[in-house]
C-alpha cells in the first residue's frame, strides 16, 4: 500500500496546490454564505432560487481560469479529431469548416399542424391576417448527416408540416425555397459557432416576410426599403463565441465573426418600454455595449442579443399593427420588420405560461391586423418532449 | 454533492481539510461529525432529518444492544433496530415499484407518488444493519464515544454510495506513523485525483457512446454497435464506480482514516464466481456475512438448501441495486450462473490453460450481457438489446456511426480495456529493482495523473458531469 511515496507526495502536494488556488481564487467566502442559505433553509420550502443546482452552476461559470481550462479541453479534443463530442452532452456536432449543426429528430407534426389549424380559423373569424415563416436551420438537406451515421428529420418534418398547412390553405413563406431561388448557400446565412442567423441574413429575411405580408395580408409595404444599399454594414473578424461555440471552446472551432447592420435613412419611433413609452431612432434596437471586443468571449453576452425584441411605434409609417409571434431569431427580425409597418409588438411563447397568458385575448384587445408566427424549423417537434425549453412555442391560446 | 462537483472540489473539500487537520485531536471526530452532516444536507437537504433520526436511533439501539445483558432482549432491540432502518428503505425505494407492478397485475390505476430517495439510503441501511448485528454478535469493538458511531454510519466519504466498510474498520490512524509523516494524506490524495480521472476521463467519455447507442431505436442496431454499446457500458461501470470507490477511500484516507478495498481488476476474474470477490468487495462480503452465511450459506446439509440461500441473496442483491424487473432478473441470471459454475465445479476442475482461458471468455461474456439487463430500462428492451448482439436487421456487422464512435473515442475504449488490467501496478513493480527506473516511472506515472486530473476539471467545466450511476442505488 505505501509503495511509489515520492510519486504520492508529489501529487498530495499537486493536488492541495490546485484546490487551494482553486478555493482562493474562487471566493470562497462569498460561496461559503451561500452554502450556508441554503443549508438554513426549511427543507420542506426549499427555494428553487437557492438551489444546490444553482449554486453549483454560478460556481462552475464564475470558476478561475474557466476559459483557458475550456480552452486547453477544446484543443486535447481538436487534437484528438473528437469533433462529435459535443453530440451527446448538448446536441450538436462540429462539422467541416468548424460549422456546427445539430440533428433534430422525427416528428408526426400532428399537435403543430392541429394548433397552427385552429389558431388560423381564430384569426380568421376575427379578421385578422396570418402568415406563417419558416426560418430554416443549419441545414437544408438532411442526407449532410448521412456521412455521421445519424438519421435526422429535420428537413422532411418542415416539408410535411408545410404541406399540411398549405393545403388548409394558412399562408406560408419557406424561406428554403427563397434560398433556392436565391442559391444561396445556408453556410452564408448562419454563425460557424451559434445556431441562430446573422443579422444580414436576418434583414434579406425581412424582404422576403414584408413581401408576403403584402401579398398574403393586404399590407402595402415599400420593400424596397430593404435593399441593401440601404444599410451601413460594420463586420467584427474572430470577435465573439456563439452559444454552442462557448461549449466546444475558442480552440476547437475559432471565433466568429459579426456583422452589425443598421440603416442609413433617418428613424423615428416611440419604444414600448418597462418604464414606460421612450422615443429614439433604430439605435435603441441595438445595445452597442455588446461589441467589445476586450471581454472575454466565454463571459460575454451573446452578440445575437445584441439586437434587442423590444415593442415600438415608427413614426414614419402610418399602416399595419403586427403582432410577431418568434422565437430568438426574431431578434434581429423584429427591428427590421419595424422600418416598413406602423406598430410591431413581438412575444416569445416559451415565456408565457398559459394558464396566466391568453395570447387570443391578448391579440383582440390589442387590434392587431395581422399575425406573423415566424419559427426556426426545429420548433416543429419540440412539443413532443415535456422537458423542451421551446414545449410551448406551438400553443397558441 | 458529487465528489467530482467543482464546489466540492474547490470549497467544501479546502474548508473541511483544513479545519479538520488543525482541529486539537479531542475534537477531530466530533468535527467531521458536523462535516459529514453538512455533506449530507448540501446533497439531501430535505431528508436530513430523517438521517438524522436514523443515526440517532441506530446508534441508540446499538448501544442499548450492547449494555443489555439478557439475550432475549438484545434479540428484540436488534429486530427493532433493523426494521427501523429498513422501512425508510422499503417505503422510499421500493413503493412505486409495487404499486406500478400491483398496476400491471390488477389492471388498476393507483398513482405512483414520484418519491426522491434519501441520499445513500440504500448503503446507509445496509451500514446501520451490520452495525446493529456485529454490535449483536459482540464482534464490534464500541469505542467510548458514541459520536464513533455516529461517524462512522454517516462518515461524508462513504455516505453516498460506500464502501460498505464494517464498524471495526474505522479506526483512525492517528498515532501511527503512516499518519505522522504524511503517508496516509499522500495515499488518499493521488488516489483521489486517480478516481476523479477515472469517473471523468474514462467513464464520462464511455457514457456517451453508452447513452447514444442505448438511446438509438433498435431497427437502426447491427451487430457491431450493439457489441460496441455493451462493452463500452461494462467498461463505463467499472470505472465509474471503482473511480468513485477510489476518491472515497481516497477522502477516507486524507481524514486519517483507513477505508477497504472496493474493487481489484474484476474483468481479470477467471469465472462468474469469482468475479464478485472482486467487484463490489463490500456488497459482496456484506451479503455473505450478513444473509448468506446466517441462512446456513454452503455448508447446510441438503445441496437443495445451498442452492435456495444462493437464490435468495441474488434475489436480494438484484433488488437492492433498483427497483425494477431488470435488476431482479440480472440478479437471478447472476443466480443461475454461479449455481452453474457451482454444479459443475468449473473453472476448478479444468486442468489445461487452455480451457481455463476460454472459461475466463465466456464468464466475461455472460457479465457483459447480464450488463445490458442492467443498463435496460425494461426487460423487453434489455432481451432486444442482447437478441442484436448476435441478430440484426440485413445481418450487417458494421454501421457509419459505429465506425465514427470507433475512431473518435476509440482511444479511450483502448485505454479504458488496458488500465481495467493490473498493468500499471506491473509496470510500478517491475521498475522496483531498479532506482532510476523506479524515479523515471514514478515521474512519468505522477506527470500522468496530474495530467489527467486538470484534463478531467476542465472536462467538468465543459459539462462531462454525468452522476455516478451507483448514486441511485
Amino acid at each position: 500500500m505505501m509503495e511509489n511515496m515520492y510519486m504520492k507526495k508529489g501529487l498530495a502536494i499537486f493536488l492541495c496546490l490546485i484546490i487551494g488556488i482553486g478555493f482562493i481564487k474562487n471566493g470562497a467566502l462569498s460561496q461559503m454564505q451561500k452554502i450556508c442559505d441554503y443549508v438554513k433553509q426549511d427543507p420542506k420550502k426549499l427555494d428553487d432560487a437557492i438551489s444546490m443546482t444553482t449554486i453549483q452552476s454560478d460556481f462552475s461559470n464564475n470558476l478561475f481560469a474557466r476559459s483557458q481550462l475550456i480552452d486547453f479541453n477544446g484543443q486535447l479534443l481538436d487534437g484528438l479529431q473528437m469533433n462529435d463530442f459535443y453530440y451527446h452532452s448538448s446536441g450538436f456536432i462540429v462539422t467541416e469548416g468548424d460549422y456546427i449543426m445539430t440533428p433534430h429528430k422525427y416528428t408526426s407534426t400532428d399537435y403543430e399542424v392541429e394548433q397552427i389549424a385552429n389558431f388560423y380559423d381564430f384569426l380568421s373569424e376575427n379578421k385578422i391576417g396570418l402568415l406563417y415563416v419558416n426560418a430554416p436551420s443549419k441545414y437544408t438537406d438532411d442526407s449532410v448527416w448521412d456521412k455521421y451515421g445519424i438519421k435526422a428529420y429535420g428537413n422532411k418534418n418542415t416539408d410535411y408540416f408545410l404541406n399540411r398547412i398549405e393545403q388548409l390553405g394558412i399562408p406560408t413563406i419557406d424561406l428554403r425555397k427563397n434560398m433556392e431561388e436565391e442559391k444561396i448557400d445556408v453556410h452564408d446565412l448562419f454563425y460557424r459557432t451559434d445556431h441562430h442567423w446573422t443579422v444580414p441574413a436576418g434583414l434579406w429575411a425581412t424582404q422576403i416576410i414584408a413581401n408576403g405580408l403584402n401579398e398574403y395580408c393586404g399590407h402595402s409595404i415599400d420593400v424596397s426599403i430593404y435593399d441593401k444599399d440601404n444599410y451601413e454594414f460594420i463586420t467584427w473578424k474572430n470577435c465573439w463565441l456563439g452559444e454552442q461555440g462557448k461549449k466546444a471552446s475558442a480552440a476547437l472551432v475559432g471565433l466568429d465573426d459579426y456583422t452589425k447592420v443598421t440603416p442609413k435613412f433617418e428613424t423615428s419611433y416611440i419604444f414600448k418600454t418597462a418604464n414606460g413609452n421612450v422615443e429614439g431612432d433604430f439605435s435603441k434596437f441595438i445595445n452597442e455595449d455588446v461589441y467589445n471586443t476586450e471581454n472575454d468571449v466565454y463571459m460575454n453576452t451573446s452578440w445575437h442579443y445584441s439586437y434587442q425584441r423590444i415593442n415600438c411605434v415608427n413614426q414614419n409609417v402610418e399602416h399595419g399593427k403586427i403582432l410577431l409571434l418568434c422565437d430568438s431569431y426574431g431578434h434581429v427580425t423584429e427591428p427590421f420588420l419595424s422600418l416598413g409597418v406602423h406598430e410591431v409588438d413581438s412575444l416569445i411563447l416559451r415565456n408565457y405560461d398559459t394558464s396566466k397568458f391568453d395570447l387570443r385575448d391578448y391579440i383582440i384587445k390589442n387590434k392587431y391586423d395581422t399575425v406573423i408566427v415566424c419559427y426556426a424549423q426545429f420548433m416543429i417537434g419540440a412539443h413532443d418532449n415535456v422537458s423542451n425549453a421551446n414545449y410551448r412555442m406551438f400553443t397558441f391560446r | 454533492m458529487d465528489f467530482t462537483n467543482l464546489l466540492f472540489l474547490f470549497i467544501f473539500l479546502p474548508i473541511a481539510l483544513v479545519i479538520y487537520h488543525i482541529a486539537d485531536i479531542k475534537v477531530k471526530e466530533i468535527i467531521l461529525l458536523a462535516i459529514s452532516l453538512l455533506f449530507y444536507a448540501l446533497g439531501s437537504l430535505k431528508y436530513l432529518l430523517l438521517f438524522v433520526t436514523l443515526i440517532v436511533l441506530s446508534v441508540g439501539i446499538g448501544r442499548g444492544i450492547n449494555l443489555i445483558k439478557r439475550q432475549y432482549l438484545k434479540r428484540v432491540l436488534l429486530v427493532a433496530g433493523i426494521i427501523a432502518n429498513l422501512v425508510p428503505l422499503l417505503y422510499y425505494k421500493y413503493t412505486d415499484f409495487s404499486i406500478e407492478t400491483w398496476n400491471q397485475l390488477s389492471g388498476q390505476k393507483i398513482s405512483l407518488h414520484n418519491l426522491a430517495l434519501p441520499l445513500g439510503i440504500s448503503f446507509f441501511t445496509f451500514k446501520a444493519v451490520s452495525y446493529l448485528v456485529d454490535i449483536y454478535r459482540n464482534t464490534a469493538v464500541l469505542a467510548k464515544n458514541p459520536l464513533h458511531d455516529a461517524l462512522y454510519l454517516s462518515f461524508f466519504t462513504q455516505v453516498q454510495s460506500g464502501p460498505l466498510s464494517r464498524y471495526n474498520e474505522l479506526n483512525f490512524c492517528m498515532n501511527s506513523e503512516i499518519y505522522n509523516r504524511g503517508k496516509l494524506f499522500s495515499e488518499g490524495a493521488s488516489r483521489f485525483m486517480i478516481g476523479f480521472s477515472k469517473k471523468i476521463l474514462l467513464a464520462n467519455m464511455l457514457a456517451m457512446v453508452v447513452d447514444e447507442i442505448y438511446a438509438t431505436p433498435f431497427e437502426n442496431f447491427t451487430v457491431g454497435f450493439a457489441w460496441l454499446g455493451s462493452i463500452c457500458y461494462s467498461l463505463q461501470l467499472f470505472f465509474d464506480f471503482s473511480g468513485y470507490s477510489d476518491m472515497a477511500i481516497g477522502l477516507t484516507e486524507m481524514f486519517g482514516y483507513r477505508c477497504k478495498e472496493n474493487f481489484i481488476y474484476p474483468y481479470t476474474t477467471e469465472s462468474v464466481s469469482k468475479f464478485w470477490r472482486k467487484w463490489h468487495i463490500s456488497l459482496s462480503e456484506w451479503f455473505r456475512d450478513y444473509i448468506y452465511i446466517p441462512m446456513g450459506g454452503s455448508r447446510s446439509k441438503h445441496a437443495w438448501k445451498v442452492y435456495f440461500n444462493l437464490l435468495i441473496v441474488w434475489l436480494l442483491t438484484g433488488i437492492w441495486h433498483g427497483a425494477n424487473w431488470t435488476f431482479v432478473v440480472w440478479g437471478l441470471g447472476y443466480f443461475v450462473l454461479i449455481s452453474f459454475e457451482k454444479l459443475v465445479g468449473w473453472p476448478e476442475r479444468f486442468n489445461s490453460k487452455f480451457t481455463k482461458i476460454l472459461w475466463r471468455i465466456v464468464s466475461l461474456f455472460f457479465i457483459n450481457v447480464q450488463w445490458i439487463l442492467f443498463r435496460s430500462k425494461d426487460l423487453i428492451s434489455g432481451f432486444r438489446f442482447i437478441k442484436r448482439l448476435f441478430i440484426c436487421n440485413y445481418n450487417e456487422i458494421t454501421n457509419t456511426r459505429m465506425l465514427l464512435l470507433m475512431r473518435q473515442y476509440g482511444l479511450f475504449i483502448i485505454l479504458a480495456i488496458v488500465l481495467s488490467t493490473p498493468v500499471v501496478p506491473y509496470i510500478l513493480k517491475k521498475g522496483e529493482k531498479n532506482i532510476i527506473t523506479k524515479t523515471t516511472i514514478e515521474v512519468v506515472v505522477g506527470v500522468i495523473v496530474a495530467f489527467a486530473f486538470i484534463w478531467s476539471i476542465s472536462l467538468v467545466l465543459s459539462g462531462l458531469n454525468n452522476p455516478f450511476a451507483y448514486a441511485n442505488f
